[in-house]
């Protein structure tokens, strides 16, 4: 009986390698992805029972929850699935190029340089411009943030380790020149801006879950390309290149990748934390180290943990609807405790 | 390990369901509050009723200029739901109880000033973060908000009901104008502003006589924070301070919200006749309040000086944000100039 699964072209440039016990996993996790999304349609302020929720998914509803469910509920939860997938896989890819559990979309700039960028433009172009525009200034400070590290850490290559340190030490000027900002600006906008870097989903629409579609039908399938370097990559950069993979342009990609992904989550719901940094983790103790898997998981798992912690926010406290991002961490740090816990002997 | 994996989803199915149980408890207390809302809204539309049928002009349709466009708005609109602190003192300074109102920044859920007249009124929510499908579910007919908080989410109030917006959220009057203009009530508005401009002018008449050539005072508006202090130029405050006739120091005169003062060394920046102080109930902020006052830079303030250092209510001088909360303001200024109401 074999253990492993693989997929591949006849020319090997695309080759997955699956546990087959990723199966099993994917599988329960679809499901309970399915039943975290049903299960956030379904509460709020009024309750709209599961089974109507499902009708209506499948185009049998009244037209009674239009409202509710189509133009309130449904861009939010499934923006906060695209965002949650997002933050997943690009920390997943962190992870695995960085080579260290510690790396998340945080430290290589990207919340940080979005940050600036949402700050600047709270501050000097609200009011001439409309919010719509406030997506678009968070990318732009997460790519020239990141590009800025990447340079930075250039010395014939980029090393994970030099990568790490210039990104923290960025990260921590970009978190002065958010504090700044906000001193010299004033009551109202510092209020949007504190709810910004907490990350929220609220008043999502289904402009900006069609906005950041394409970046996950674009970059998740990439992702994938690069599985068979990412596992390589695992064992160390000799290795690596002697395995055959081209470790710099192989890191530069992923990074690119990284950045596309965290940075459209950043822009369309804010700093939410936590999740970039966990689900990935989570991942792996469920489904093993094999890159290609992981991909899936993590995007589910960041995606439930962003939706379930949106639910918490939007019923526990009613009427009052909080930010989504005080409670990634609530949700997420209990279940990996309780992973790590379980997998305890298997943890050095 | 797939036991393992089985037992994981199987916790977090059952927190799923917790929640579900939390919410669906929340659900009926919800509910129990509606219906008693909606009784009470019957019994007042009753009452409407009657008075519609005797006046024609209930379905004129009226197009209001607001911060974030056209709206129109059809008759005299009677669910109205206020989406920041200034509207809904507005609103009850016109005499009209709002259906829904936004939680307060202090003194939560309402501020005590405003609590009689809202008792049982419900809550939708943060002023920053309302709740949409709560406010769905009251039915307004009209919905106050303002720019500067509810711009992301206008699209959506639109489809709940006609919404009319401020730029910002602390231009008192301009609420009441926009409000009357809405509500269908011009008259109403007209009378609170022109009482609002009577007081004014009874304040600058006997401010001067009181106090002469002294008379305008130069006055700067500080605040204590946790790890700073500000002084406040065109603030909620600041309006009623300018309309008064009271002027700021030269230093002070910026057409910006004001300047954070981070160091005690900027004291002497803060420099006026009379200062009035408001800041929020917490042990930091005294402890900041109590540092910078017994610096010996504050001793030599013409203010402190003069003996004019008022410290004043932080939700009648800036929470507030409306007509009422000018009102308030301007009794507490009466007072402690000593002058006659």
């Amino acid at each position: 009986m074999k253990e492993y699964l693989s997929i591949r072209n006849k020319t090997g440039s695309i080759s997955l390698q699956l546990q087959k016990k990723f199966l099993y996993v994917l599988f329960l996790l679809v499901l309970f992805s399915s039943f975290v999304i049903v299960l956030s349609l379904s509460v709020g302020s009024s309750l709209i029972s599961p089974l109507e929720v499902i009708k209506y998914l499948f185009g049998y509803g009244s037209g009674e929850h239009d409202f509710t469910l189509y133009t309130l509920r449904m861009p939010r939860v499934f923006l906060g699935f695209l965002v949650g997938a997002a933050l997943g896989v690009s920390g997943l890819i962190l992870q695995g190029i960085i080579r260290n559990p510690l790396a998340s979309p945080d430290i290589i700039g990207i919340t940080g340089g979005a940050s600036v960028g949402a700050i600047i433009f709270m501050i000097y172009f609200m009011g001439t411009f409309s919010l719509n525009w406030l997506p678009l200034a968070a990318i732009t400070g997460a790519a020239i943030v990141s590009i800025f590290i990447y340079a930075l850490s250039w010395k014939k290559g980029v090393t994970p380790i030099r990568l790490v340190l210039i990104g923290i030490g960025v990260a921590a000027a970009m978190n002065a020149i958010v504090t700044i900002m906000i001193v010299i600006s004033e009551t109202a906008v510092t209020t949007k801006a504190y709810l910004w870097l907490t990350g929220s989903l609220y008043g999502g629409n289904w402009e900006d879950v069609i906005l950041m579609l394409p970046w996950m039908i674009m970059f998740i399938p990439l992702t994938l390309l690069f599985s068979r370097a990412v596992n390589a990559n695992e064992l160390g950069d000799e290795m690596a290149t002697g395995l055959g993979v081209r470790v710099q342009w192989t890191r530069l990609s992923l990074l690119l990748i990284s950045v596309a992904l965290a940075g459209s989550a950043v822009a369309f719901a804010g700093g939410i934390g936590f999740v970039g940094l966990i689900a990935p983790h989570i991942a792996r103790m469920m489904a093993g180290r094999m890159f290609g898997g992981l991909v899936f998981i993590s995007a589910l798992i960041g995606g439930s943990m962003v939706v379930l912690a949106d639910v918490v926010a939007r019923t526990a406290f009613l009427p009052l609807d909080i930010p989504a991002g005080v409670f990634t961490s609530g949700i997420g740090a209990p279940f990996f405790i309780y992973l790590l816990y379980r997998n305890r002997h298997n943890i050095r | 390990m797939l036991r393992k994996t089985i037992l994981a989803m199987f916790i977090a199915l059952l927190a799923g369901f917790m929640l579900t149980a939390c919410g669906t408890g929340e659900e009926s207390n919800q509910e129990n509050n509606d219906t008693n809302e909606n009784t009470k809204a019957d019994a007042g539309s009753g009452d409407d009723n009657s008075s519609k049928s005797a006046d024609s002009s209930e379905s004129e349709v009226r197009v209001i200029q607001h911060a974030m466009g056209e709206t129109e708005v059809t008759g005299t609109p009677k669910r109205i739901v206020t989406l920041y602190q200034g509207a809904t003192d507005a609103a009850i300074a016109m005499g009209v109880t709002p259906v829904g109102i936004v939680e307060s920044w202090v003194e939560k859920p309402v501020y005590k000033y405003l609590r009689d007249d809202l008792d049982g009124v419900p809550i939708v929510g943060l002023e920053t973060q309302p709740n949409l499908e709560e406010i769905a579910k009251l039915n307004p007919d009209l919905i106050i908000a303002s720019k500067l908080r509810h711009e992301e989410i206008y699209d959506k109030l639109e489809q709940i009901a006609p919404t009319v917006t401020h730029e910002t959220v602390y231009e008192f009057k301009e609420t009441v104008e926009l409000m009357g203009e809405a509500m269908n009530m011009e008259e109403k508005a007209d009378e609170v502003l022109a009482a609002w401009d009577n007081r004014v002018a009874d304040f600058k008449a006997k401010v001067q006589e009181k106090l002469g050539d002294k008379w305008p005072l130069n006055v700067a508006l500080l605040n204590f924070r946790a790890d700073h202090a500000r002084i406040y130029f065109t603030s909620f405050a600041g309006i009623v301070l300018n309309d008064l006739g009271f002027e700021r120091p030269e230093n002070q005169q910026e057409d910006v919200w004001g300047i954070k003062l981070t160091s005690k060394e900027s004291i002497p920046e803060m420099n006026a006749d009379i200062f009035y102080i408001f800041m929020s109930d917490d042990e930091a902020v005294h402890q900041t309040y109590e540092e910078w006052t017994n610096h010996p830079l504050w001793k030599n303030l013409d203010a402190v000086q003069n003996d004019q250092v008022y410290l004043v209510d932080e939700v009648a001088w800036n929470m507030g944000g409306g007509i009422l909360a000018a009102n308030l303001m301007l009794d507490d200024i009466y007072d402690r100039l000593g002058l006659e109401k």
